[in-house]
């Protein structure tokens, strides 16, 4: 017992658990879903859709995703976020459950700047990879993140790495992943060259992710570029192109007066309860009385 | 049917012009079946944070005692009030840790961070966040709505045009969902106070 | 190891009601190399003496002054090894805030938390406690900078300026005389450099010290050039 708390982090137990997932309710769900007659889990969880690629170009590579997140067909989030950070020269697409590819993406940055603190050095991308085959490998497919990483070191240059759940590696000059995986590989298989130069190796990715974008019925929205390069320099170009803006014209239609709402036309119950926010207190509010106590 | 249909909900969290405010119904059921009309599906967290839970309720009691538990801790040992983004970042940790035995419940976060300006935010049951600047939505008929929201939100509400657009919004949604509904409850959150009206609906 | 017979803590209670061994442990600290610390109105800068045992070894990777967090940075006086051990778990932990609530974990809460460690092996079986005193500068949540000292024994302190390792008394009798309360970073660097100088042995130049600086709310090591620069301003 003592050898395990020497190894692990001084745990406040009451608050931090020592790392790792929880089974507390692991027994309990499926209980509780038989006796109710409900579904299996996977169906409720929120999916990126998605069409994500990145390729390697003449000077770098570029990264590119849409940004639509669904649940079931309903579209969850119009403009999400599937290029994370990893480290200043990595970034990673990701694809699958939403919970899955945001907080192991979260994970490895965490754990990448770790060992860039430790070892006084830029992390490389074939390290990223590895970090991340090895803990999706340990869950055998469980934790369901299609990535396409991409990055940029010192020691190999620019790489592209093809991910798969389960923890298979590919390293590759174009790579598309998610739902239209298909629609942006049939534009690369196309038209992807080697050495291209920026401006058209971003114009690829554009198109790849356009193919989804339309003809994937799991993507959507927007297209959201990151391009690192090997001088170190990088670019992440939030919503590069928006093809499906609708506010302007949403703007024309809530203008009528029809849908702008009359203060008092809602019946309510009761009269409304009012609480202010409490005054916060600081040690400057107080005065502080000298105070001498006789024992 | 899904077990976080099971005792049914409906909750919009909404930003207004430095304000935001978030609107539940009130029932408890057991599918069809009504048990309750007076259930708590919101709970202020800090001042100026409410957390909405909708989902399987007993979920959303235990959740809601995890997450009192871990704020008041965290205020003790900070010295300070959790802010809407740490808070949103906590609960997506705490859903996310148990990611294959999950709390049933989806949760939407509203708060006015230290500048004022309005935080949203919304998780499915293993805590991937969603944020949002206009509205975010969860319970057993999101469908409606979204589609309520999507026509009746407009940039730059006042408290009052929030309350009675959160009000319309969600009585008309609930009234085409036979699970959710049994009258409403609205906060509007201001830099100022908290305002919360109980709303008359069908009680069908 | 818990069932070995030598799972008894060695910090025991002298007959005086002195814990002995964390004295001890003081005194390891005094002997050394030494390290200050200023807190400014406007950032912090921490400094330590990077003497070598032998003209041989390589300096650029030797490092006393490392980064805990974007926002906060450590350097220690006494022995090198312990240091390492409570930078990895200052890390850890550090990483461990920032994945639970999304933000930088605040100095006082770092220096809490490393400070509970120290206090740990102070009390647990089978092991002595950490030969080091450390210096702790970074931000807290609301970006004031702050400067702690953290002791063998766990205890912990907020200072304005402070020194600790060889010749202690002495620069922090100079930094008494030297701090001024508006005092600004580039100041607190200058007063720094004049206090660590004045009990050095031999020739202080870039390579044989260390500084770590909390400017605009980012820690960051300075590169011997940056030193240098210090240094001929200061002649």
């Amino acid at each position: 017992m003592s050898e395990m708390v020497m190894n692990s982090l001084p745990v406040d137990y009451a608050t931090e658990t020592s790392g790792g997932f929880s089974f507390e309710n692991a027994t309990r769900n499926p209980m509780i879903m038989a006796s109710k007659g409900a579904e299996y889990l996977p169906k409720l969880t929120k999916k990126t859709g998605t069409t994500i690629c990145g390729m390697v170009y003449k000077g770098g590579v570029v990264l590119g995703a849409d940004t639509r997140a669904t649940s079931d067909t309903e579209v969850a989030e119009k403009n999400c976020e599937k290029i994370h950070y990893l480290a200043p020269n990595i970034y990673c697409c990701g694809a699958g459950t939403a919970a899955d590819t945001e907080m192991i993406t979260q994970m490895m940055a965490s754990q990448l700047e770790l060992l860039r603190m430790n070892t006084h050095s830029q992390s490389r991308v074939i390290t990223a990879c590895t970090l991340l085959k090895r803990r999706l490998f340990g869950y055998q497919g469980h934790i369901s993140a299609a990535l396409v990483l991409g990055g940029v070191d010192n020691i190999n240059g620019p790489a592209v790495y093809n991910i798969a759940p389960h923890g298979s590696t590919a390293k590759l000059n174009y790579s598309t992943m998610g739902s239209g995986s298909l629609a942006a590989m049939s534009i690369f298989e196309s038209d992807w060259k080697e050495d291209m130069s920026e401006e058209e190796a971003v114009q690829l990715v554009k198109r790849a992710i356009g193919a989804g974008i339309f003809n994937d019925l799991g993507s959507g929205s927007n297209c959201d570029i990151c391009i690192l390069r090997t001088d170190g320099t990088k670019d992440y170009r939030r919503n590069d192109v928006k093809p499906n803006e609708v506010a302007p014209l949403r703007a024309l239609v809530n203008k009528s007066s029809l849908l702008s709402m009359v203060p008092g036309l809602t019946p309510t119950i009761g009269n409304p309860l009012i609480q202010p926010h409490p005054a916060r207190v600081s040690l400057a509010d107080v005065d502080v009385v000298m105070e001498t106590v006789e024992s | 049917m899904s077990i976080l249909e099971y005792n049914g909900a409906a909750i919009i969290a909404m930003a207004g012009d430095g304000c935001v405010g978030i609107a539940a119904d009130r029932r408890l059921g057991a599918q069809l079946h009504t048990i309750a009309t007076d259930f708590t599906k919101c709970f202020r967290m800090a001042p100026k944070l409410y957390v909405g839970l909708g989902g399987l309720a007993t979920d959303v009691q235990t959740l809601h005692q995890l997450l009192e538990f871990r704020m008041n801790l965290y205020t003790l040992k900070e010295e300070r009030e959790m802010t809407p983004q740490v808070f949103s970042h906590l609960l997506s940790h705490l859903l996310y840790e148990k990611r294959f035995g999950p709390y049933f419940v989806e949760p939407v976060v509203c708060g006015l961070d230290e500048k004022g300006e309005p935080f949203l935010s919304g998780m499915d049951l293993i805590g991937a966040p969603v944020t949002a600047k206009d509205f975010v939505v969860t319970g057993t008929c999101t469908g409606n709505l979204f589609g309520m929201c999507e026509s009746l939100y407009k940039p730059k509400m006042n408290p009052d045009e929030l309350f009675e657009c959160l009000a319309q919004s969600l009585l008309s949604s609930v009234d085409r969902d036979s699970v959710s509904g049994w009258g409403g409850i609205v906060h509007i959150i201001t830099k100022d106070n908290v305002i919360t009206r109980e709303l008359k609906g069908r009680m069908d | 190891m818990g069932d070995s017979a030598y799972s008894f803590s060695l910090t025991t209670f002298s007959r005086t009601g002195k814990l002995l061994q964390i004295e001890y442990a003081l005194n390891a600290v005094a002997n050394g190399r030494t390290s200050l610390g200023i807190c400014a109105k406007d950032g912090v800068v921490i400094a330590t003496d990077k003497k070598l045992t032998s003209e041989l070894v390589d300096v650029a990777h030797v490092h006393k002054v490392e980064l805990l967090t974007p926002s906060c940075g450590v350097c220690y006086s006494g022995v090198g090894p312990d240091y390492r051990v409570l930078v990895q778990r200052a890390r850890k932990s550090s990483q461990v805030y920032l994945t639970t609530y999304g933000e930088v974990q605040p100095v006082s809460q770092l220096v809490k938390q490393t400070a509970g460690v120290m206090q740990e092996y102070t009390q647990r079986g089978g092991v002595r406690p950490f030969g080091i005193s450390l210096l702790v500068g970074g931000v807290d949540g609301d970006g004031t900078p702050r400067l702690y000292q953290v002791d063998p024994s766990g205890t912990f302190f907020q200072w304005k300026a402070t020194a600790i390792g060889k010749n202690y008394v002495n620069a922090k009798n100079f930094l008494e005389k030297r701090f001024t309360e508006d005092m600004e970073l580039e100041d607190a660097i200058h007063t720094a450099l004049l206090t660590l100088r004045e009990g050095f042995e031999g020739e202080m130049n870039c390579d044989n010290i260390e500084v770590g600086v909390v400017r605009n709310g980012k820690f960051n090591v300075l590169t011997p050039e940056q030193i240098q620069d210090y240094l001929d301003e200061a002649n």
